[in-house]
């Protein structure tokens, strides 16, 4: 029986270190090829992590991931994504303080896909490829061990998700009629890319009779409408991750992400008069924009779900058998985080 | 066989010790943090009665951040260490 003094994965977990799994003993030989394929010196400063803004170097993020079980080859993809994360619009602080319950989810996009061969199809959210798995499980260690979110300490999330242990998907771009995620935020076709959404678990989205692009956005639409509770409203950032055969409908009807976009979010606003706390659930509008209204009980302005439309994002992901959308709604509460993507620099 | 391990951690990242408690608040400068997070104001209002009731602190000061979504900005952080012996943060709803 192996004891915390002779077994690795013991010493590790005793020092405080992982996610609860086994990890990857981070030996010097591990770390240096981990830091050679970083493109970047060991003592480069990458970016202070939240919350304790603990100091990201190239080599404090190789031991993190060859501890989450990366290749070297992965480093251009982590470094990105701890200068996504960590870039002030993200809010890490606030994402890995507060109760809700919001990951950083990452998404690839660009030739990197392929030639780590990340999986953008089947599955996409699930285990089994170990890019996605452990890109994702890097960056969640970088939190914890840089910055200092631990569970129970400074993560005072009641519930999390899954995704906290990893949360790294890539795009199906092969199968997106529409231009990549990364080019919609306004990056270059080709150019490898990191986005970073301070994600809630994904809400499947099951509609395999809508034969019309319209009736199908209509179906999502009720279920964007009940992110966080039926009567909050003013969301920010709010991911849709659309199946392929979904994409094709809708592209079939002249749907791109721009109509998309502002189809959804006029749909869903509702009137003041539904979103009155103690009707209908105890939860409603909060009281600092009822008294903007004489009667709110009455009265008939329109309070949007999601900010902007422009908050609305779209990406093409998941395998090409089957009629479904995911709804991914993000931290909301105003002035908060924000969907950052940055460059990959992996020399290609 | 341990020692061979690089460390994945930076030195902020570890969990700092609290400062130490005072005995007393009698006499005591006390800073109440409202965080901006609804109905803060509510608890930090009946706390200052009690205290001013029950310790009779020299002077209570009574500051906000922006925003809990975020840390106290610097400035305020500077402030709150210069000006209080004590602070008591008003967390969550």
């Amino acid at each position: 029986m192996a004891t915390a003094a002779d077994d690795p994965f013991e010493t590790l977990y005793a020092r405080g270190v992982t996610d609860g799994l086994p990890v990857v003993p981070p030996t010097r030989e591990r770390v240096a090829a981990a830091v050679a394929a970083a493109g970047r010196p060991g003592d480069a400063l990458v970016a202070l992590v939240p919350p304790n803004f603990g100091r990201a170097t190239v080599e404090k993020v190789a031991v993190n991931a060859v501890m989450a079980g990366c290749r070297p080859e992965y480093l251009p993809v982590v470094l990105a994504g701890v200068e996504a994360m960590c870039d002030d619009a993200f809010d890490l602080h606030g994402v890995s303080a507060t109760t809700n319950s919001a990951a950083p989810l990452f998404i690839v996009n660009g030739p990197v896909r392929i030639r780590l061969e990340m999986n953008a199809g089947a599955g996409v959210f699930g285990p089994g490829h170990r890019a996605n798995a452990t890109i994702g499980r890097a960056l969640r260690l970088i939190v914890r061990n840089i910055g200092g979110a631990a569970a129970g300490g400074v993560t005072m999330s009641t519930m999390a998700h899954p995704g906290y242990f990893t949360y790294c998907i890539a795009e199906n771009e092969e199968e997106s009629p529409w231009p990549p995620l990364s080019v919609q935020e306004g990056f270059a076709a080709g150019q490898s890319a990191v986005t970073a959404f301070a994600a809630y678990a994904p809400q499947v989205v099951y509609d395999h009779q809508s034969h019309r692009g319209e009736d199908l956005l209509v179906t999502v639409s009720h279920s964007i409408a009940v992110m966080s509770h039926h009567k909050s409203t003013h969301h920010g950032d709010t991911l849709l991750v659309i199946s392929p055969e979904h994409a094709r409908l809708l592209a079939k009807d002249g749907w791109d992400p721009d109509r998309m976009r502002e189809f959804l979010w006029t749909r869903l606003r509702k009137p003041v008069r539904d979103l009155i706390p103690g009707v209908d659930g105890g939860e409603g509008l909060p009281a600092h924009v009822l008294a903007k209204f004489a009667d709110p009980a009455t009265h008939g302005t329109l309070i949007a779900k999601v900010r902007e439309a422009a908050n609305l994002k779209f990406v093409v992901a998941g395998g090409t058998a089957g009629r479904f959308t995911a709804v991914v709604a993000g931290w909301t509460f105003p002035k908060m985080s924000r969907m950052v993507t940055k460059p990959i620099h992996d020399g290609a | 066989m341990a020692e061979e391990f690089l460390d994945p951690t930076d030195s902020v990242a570890v969990p700092r010790r609290t400062a130490s408690r005072p005995a007393s608040l009698e006499g005591k400068v006390i800073t109440l943090l409202d965080i901006s997070k609804a109905k803060g104001d509510h608890l930090l209002d009946r706390i200052e009665e009690l205290l001013r009731e029950r310790h009779h602190p020299k002077a209570i000061h009574r500051r906000k951040k922006p925003t809990f979504a975020r840390p106290a900005p610097e400035d305020l952080r500077a402030l709150i260490l210069k000006e209080t012996e004590v602070l008591v943060e008003g967390l969550a709803d």
